[in-house]
């Protein structure tokens, strides 16, 4: 039967490539959907994706948010096989200009923890930071001076990192030194594997819960996720629709077929390739087509093709498919050789 | 005996009547023999030769094909009894649209794991098709369909050949044509068939004519051959 299935396919080529097309470009808007939300979790919170750091020590009661939590300088030193970490997000000013850039502060009493540099010098002092290179954007170099208003104090760029976000804004990484001596507590104690005891109160935290409650994190990645739920139920109904029109068409031909022997099963089963092969080849080209596509989209969209998460997807649309080809088989089941003879008594 | 009815009784409900279509009905066909059934639309004729090629249980009564009691088989085991043991030619050739001339004969050899090619192509140039083996059934005339779905109907070397008004939709030359051609391989081959008709131009061909008659067959003629 597997000749069969592909020479009808060859010979109705305008229905199988129409119903390829609409497979593809559902599969396309999934990929690109969840190419979206990956790249804007990315965008918001890739200083905390990139920080080795698996757990956080949060204050009481501060419901896995940063912001709500705070450590003294006293308690921090009292942390154990932990580092204290803190984060501000505070706006900071361009130099001579006083150009206001959103960015956030942060700080690592752990140096292993600071970002990779890929450009400039470590901090040799504590008046130098190392920012995220988007601050490129707003005309920043290394060796331009920084102004942070709310402490009124003034800091030189002598590195830039890259992939180091929180919230959206360019993260300015301040030497612990400075964080102290300008007033700032810290919010979290972090720990690079597991959740050793401490002895002041507070909490561990999973690094998930933390970046779910990042400003505005959650919000853009469930919105993301109710689209891409929407789209996948979206496909079931409409891939089902067309492959039951589809068997119902030839429901005529299914029942001839019987009539000179064949038997449902066999039936079933070269509907199912065909089904097959159309789901593979539209899914596989979408996926190319969203790896591609980046190359076409606008500098600073957000998109990034992540393998695993396409390949689940890809899967998901895939089964989709199949369970929507095998509820329109019951029709196959159902055809009843005696209409060959033209005529049903 | 390669095909016998017996006792075979068929009704069909219809609202709250019950409509007896055959009733208790014997019918035999031997090897060699070429049969056809007559009689006005609406008797019941084609009910019979569905219920002979096991595409319809009867309501009562035991279907033998080949000696073998067919009454109680499941579908699937229907199915192999068709696709092994009868040939069909229906009215509307009802070929595959999609498939070549050739690959017609293709698919039920293949659904039986049986592909001759040499069979195929001697069976083909027996109703006159072989040169139009590559071509879609789309260019096709209606008497040309009904020689290939003849040549698919002997593909398998089925023991009985059945026929269910396959002149209806042809012109008086090309149904005398057909029937002398199913007429030809019946014989040659050796196999039992049974035509359904209302086309009295068949009826030369013929060995035995029985005409339905309330319900039952009744023997017209006889003629040796």
């Amino acid at each position: 039967m597997f000749s069969l299935s592909i020479k009808e396919m060859t010979f109705f080529k305008l229905k199988y490539l129409l119903i390829g097309f609409i497979l593809f470009f559902v599969a396309a808007l999934v990929f690109i959907i969840s190419g979206l939300a990956n790249g804007l979790a990315n965008d918001n919170a890739s200083s905390m994706k990139e920080l080795e750091v698996t757990n956080f020590y949060l204050a009481e009661d501060s419901e896995n948010r940063l912001d709500r939590s705070q450590f003294t300088i006293e308690q921090a030193e009292k942390a154990k096989d932990a580092s204290a970490f803190g984060v501000q997000m505070q706006t900071t000013e361009k130099g001579k200009d006083g150009k206001k850039i959103d960015s956030t502060f942060m700080t690592f009493e752990n140096e292993k923890l600071l970002p990779t540099i890929i450009e400039g010098k470590m901090p040799q002092n504590a008046n130098e930071v190392i920012v995220d290179k988007t601050m490129q954007e707003h005309g920043v170099k290394l060796g331009s001076v920084l102004y942070l208003p709310s402490v009124e104090k003034k800091v030189k760029v002598s590195a830039f990192t890259e992939h180091f976000t929180y919230s959206h804004t360019p993260v300015i990484v301040i030497q612990p030194a400075l964080w102290e001596k300008v007033g700032f507590t810290y919010n979290a104690l972090v720990s690079t594997s597991g959740t050793p005891a401490q002895s002041i109160d507070g909490d561990w935290s999973t690094k998930e819960d933390v970046v779910a409650q990042i400003p505005g994190y959650s919000a853009e990645q469930s919105s993301l996720n109710m689209m891409l739920s929407f789209l996948i139920i979206i496909a079931v109904f409409v891939l089902g629709a067309f492959f039951y029109i589809m068997t119902i068409q030839k429901v005529q031909q299914f029942g001839i077929l019987k009539a000179i022997g064949a038997k449902s099963k066999s039936l079933i089963r070269a509907t199912m390739l065909q089904v097959f092969i159309l789901s593979i080849t539209s899914i596989t080209l979408a996926a190319l087509f969203a790896y591609i596509l980046p190359l076409f989209m606008p500098e600073g969209m957000p998109f990034v093709f992540e393998p695993t998460v396409i390949l689940s997807y890809g899967a998901a649309l895939f089964a989709v498919s199949l369970i929507g080809a095998l509820i329109s088989t019951i029709s196959i089941v159902k055809a009843d050789p005696i209409q060959a003879m033209g005529r049903v008594e | 005996m390669t095909l016998k009815l017996q006792h075979i009784t068929q009704q069909f409900q219809d609202g709250d009547d019950t409509l007896t279509v055959v009733e208790n009905l014997d019918f035999e066909v031997n090897k060699g023999e070429l049969v056809a059934i007559i009689g006005p639309s609406g008797c019941g004729k084609s009910t019979v030769l569905s219920i002979a090629g096991a595409l319809q249980t009867p309501t009562s009564g035991d279907v033998f094909i080949n000696g073998k009691n067919i009454s109680n088989y499941p579908k699937n085991k229907l199915a192999d009894v068709r696709l092994k043991n009868i040939g069909y030619i229906f009215q509307a050739s009802n070929l595959v649209p999609f498939l070549m001339v050739k690959d017609q004969l293709k698919v039920v050899a293949d659904l039986n794991n049986t592909w001759d090619e040499k069979r195929a192509d001697e069976l083909l140039e027996a109703v006159g098709m072989s040169h139009r083996k590559k071509q879609h059934i789309q260019h096709l005339s209606g008497g040309e369909k009904q020689r290939v779905a003849i040549a698919r109907a002997f593909m398998n070397d089925p023991e009985l050949i059945l026929a269910d008004e396959p002149t209806a939709s042809l012109d008086a030359s090309r149904s005398e044509e057909i029937v002398a051609l199913i007429a030809h391989e019946v014989h040659t081959r050796n196999k039992a068939a049974v035509i359904v008709t209302h086309d009295e131009s068949v009826l030369p061909y013929c060995d035995i004519i029985y005409e339905m008659q309330q319900g039952k067959l009744v023997k017209q003629k006889e003629t040796s051959q």
